[in-house]
């Protein structure tokens, strides 16, 4: 496993050697990027919906006992915008994107399409995985980012038909709980899961080897390393993020009293 | 033209290519026989850097490509031209974009641009006259496998090598279109003036089109003549060869 994550590092610096050196096709990236993004964005909307959803249904009996309904709006988006949106549409994100980056780079590897770009003297880094890489970490990005306000609206609609409560009274306590800490957690936590799926989708699907069932295998070796990575992933960006704001928190505590 | 000497390669224990010294020169039309796993194929991608040797040298030209990188290499896969034993074509793009790939990569031609070129290459592999307008816009699975092995020969035709790599272009074809594969493979070899280098089970064809035939066996040259030559072979591996050849012969 860990000569795996080596290769895949080492997979990943020299994608970015040859983006150094020779660039890539805008229109090639812009061509994934589209590809990505409408085969994934009903999905991610729909998957983004529910995980708000969820998050207001399981808060709403929390704060019930405590009589603090009205809080539900601001601690259901906190945990959602921070912990749990992110992760859960980056898992989904895992099977719909990353399974179909590996699938289809590791057809063309067992089908030799990768040694034939390489013999009409192209480079495969250059043509196939840079424009992929790019276009998964800018769509997923959107796409994680795009899950999470339409949490926000599963959040609101749960709350409105499930918990009983009204638009207003969940909207007002968002602004104060959720602020510019837990947004920008939030989307770091989404660039680094874009990252961590198309640096280990393209990479599995690249080194593919073995014919269908390589390819098959390939497949499922994306999904399970790409769902523990992403967890991992968020544990070090929870670190990370919680860092940064105490000391963002600490400093900008210390010019006040100056 | 082109010079292995001592050609080595392993995959972890097991040595596939055990020290192999061929020579092969401009414009000629080898033939490299064996049965399956003897190595013929590795000894192609190592050629053309798909593979990396454990030890000896390959020259193309005259160049030493055995260490050189893989940027360093891409120039010279130009200069080699590889069909697949699958026709490998890119099933994302259509038969003219197949075609064009190697033409707009390179010459940064627009699609427009390579067509006329790319319809060359496809008249020059049998694909041309009335149905190449339909032909062009088809995607690879939707011709057959015929046309999609000659599609591919198209595409590397159409980027202008000087050696043509064949790994067994008649895999999975039948006898007739093998006889035209074949037929092909010398016509174009004799229209470009290429080296053409071709790894293959098919000892008639061999006989019909090799101006010299090599036959593998557990990683080493065991024979190697011209055609008359290798008719006169005593070894026991070209004997089953050519009686498995006059036997197909009897049988058609």
């Amino acid at each position: 496993m860990i000569a795996d994550i080596g290769r895949c590092f080492l997979f990943c610096l020299e994608a970015m050697d040859v983006l150094r050196r020779k660039g890539v096709s805008r229109r090639e990236v812009f061509h994934q990027i589209w590809r990505v993004t409408i085969q994934s964005l009903p999905t991610t909307a729909m998957a983004g919906f529910f995980v708000g959803a969820i998050m207001t249904v399981q808060f709403t009996m929390q704060v019930e006992m405590y009589g603090a309904l009205g809080y539900l709006g601001g601690l259901s988006t906190s945990a959602t915008v921070r912990q749990v949106g992110p992760l859960l549409i980056a898992f989904m994100l895992s099977g719909k994107v990353g399974a179909y980056t590996a699938a289809e780079l590791g057809t063309m590897r067992v089908t030799e399409q990768i040694d034939a770009i390489r013999c009409l003297g192209a480079n495969p880094f250059q043509e196939l995985i840079l424009p992929r890489m790019i276009a998964i970490i800018v769509s997923s990005f959107a796409l994680l980012a795009a899950g999470l306000l339409m949490s926000i609206a599963g959040g609101v609609t749960l709350g409105i038909f499930f918990s009983g409560i009204n638009p207003d009274e969940y909207l007002r306590h968002i602004p104060t709980i959720v602020g510019w800490p837990s947004i920008a957690t939030g989307l770091f936590k989404c660039i680094a899961f874009a990252i961590v799926l198309a640096a280990i989708c393209t990479y599995k699907g690249y080194t593919a080897t073995g014919g269908a069932r390589g390819v098959g295998r390939a497949v499922v070796q994306t999904a399970v390393a790409t769902m523990v990575s992403l967890v991992v992933a968020d544990w070090c960006t929870s670190l990370i993020a919680d860092a940064i704001v105490e000391v963002s928190l600490s400093v900008f505590k210390s010019g006040a009293a100056l | 033209m082109i010079e292995f000497e001592g050609l080595v390669k392993k995959f972890g224990e097991r040595t596939v290519l055990k020290g192999i010294d061929l020579k092969i020169s401009a414009g000629e039309i080898v033939f490299i026989l064996g049965t399956s796993g003897t190595g013929k194929s590795v000894l192609l991608k190592t050629l053309v850097g798909l593979l990396r040797a454990d030890a000896g040298r390959i020259r193309i030209g005259g160049i030493d490509v055995t260490d050189i990188s893989e940027e360093d290499y891409l120039p010279i896969r130009r200069r080699c031209g590889m069909v697949f034993q699958h026709p490998a074509l890119f099933d994302s793009l259509t038969v003219l974009e197949n075609v064009a790939y190697g033409l707009m990569k390179h010459e940064r031609l627009s699609l427009d641009q390579a067509r006329p070129r790319a319809h060359e290459c496809l008249e020059m592999v049998g694909l041309g006259g009335q149905d190449l307008e339909s032909l062009e816009t088809k995607l690879p699975t939707q011709i057959s496998y015929g046309m999609q092995k000659r599609v591919s020969l198209a595409r590397t035709v159409a980027v202008g090598p000087e050696v043509l790599l064949f790994d067994e272009p008649t895999t999975g074809l039948d006898p007739v279109t093998t006889k035209q594969i074949n037929r092909l493979i010398q016509e174009l070899s004799r229209k470009l003036k290429t080296t053409a280098i071709v790894v293959s089970h098919d000892m008639d064809c061999a006989l019909e089109i090799a101006d010299r035939i090599v036959v593998l066996d557990q990683g080493l040259i065991v024979a190697q003549g011209s055609v008359a030559e290798i008719l006169r072979s005593t070894h026991p591996l070209v004997v089953d060869f050519l009686v498995e050849a006059k036997a197909r012969e009897v049988t058609a």
